[in-house]
């Protein structure tokens, strides 16, 4: 999560939201989060779990 | 229910100490959706409120600012993390708690500071973005 929020920080384009997925269950079973953390880009799953801050930003900023 | 245990509020104060400029901890409330069986009867809202309120009495810099149903917030509770009481879009929706108090508590902490925590080729990468991005990032409070 944290990484996140630090690409939020660092640009003005970015925002970054932490939603816990039992207390909004209508919006993760839309979504389909199954497993934790899920990263969802503008609306679109992208991919579920931590990865390093490289990976991150090339996952992020290619699709 | 106690939020923050005693050995985190030692923690989480020094770390509030050394923040390099305030943070705001706009929190938003308003009608909850209703959440998983087992969530009993949970005021997230309140809860919320609470926490943030608590995180606040932690550190000189850091402040709390409820309001009800204000614009721009799909969900509630919410707690915007507010760099020197500006909107930076950086939130977390729903109650953190357990290992996911880590994630506001450390948002506090990088929103306090000066210069982005991230490496220098990623602030140029992000330099280079010539559009919007929502990011969110679905938790679970394990």
């Amino acid at each position: 999560m944290l990484l996140a929020y630090r690409c939020a920080l660092a640009s003005e384009r970015v925002r970054a939201t932490a939603i816990e997925a039992n207390e909004f269950p209508q919006l993760s079973q839309e979504l389909g989060v199954w497993a934790v953390p899920r990263i969802v880009v503008d609306g679109e799953p992208r991919w579920d779990g931590a990865v390093p801050e490289p990976e991150f930003l090339r996952r992020l900023l290619d699709g | 229910m106690a939020l923050l245990r005693a050995g985190d509020a030692t923690k989480v104060r020094e770390w509030f100490s050394e923040l390099a400029r305030p943070v705001e901890l706009f929190v938003a409330v308003g009608r909850e959706e209703t959440p998983l069986a087992g969530a009993g009867d949970v005021d997230f809202g309140a809860e919320m409120v609470q926490l943030c309120e608590s995180l606040a009495e932690l550190g000189d810099d850091v402040t709390c600012r409820v309001e009800r149903e204000p614009g721009g917030f799909p969900r509630y509770p919410s707690v915007s993390i507010r760099p020197e009481g500006r909107d930076e879009g950086v939130r977390y929706d729903g109650l953190p708690l357990g290992y996911e108090l880590g994630s506001l508590v450390g948002g506090i902490v990088e929103a306090g500071r000066e210069e982005p925590s991230l490496g220098p080729e990623s602030v140029a990468a992000l330099d280079e973005l010539d559009r919007e991005l929502v990011l969110d990032v679905f938790v679970t409070p394990t």
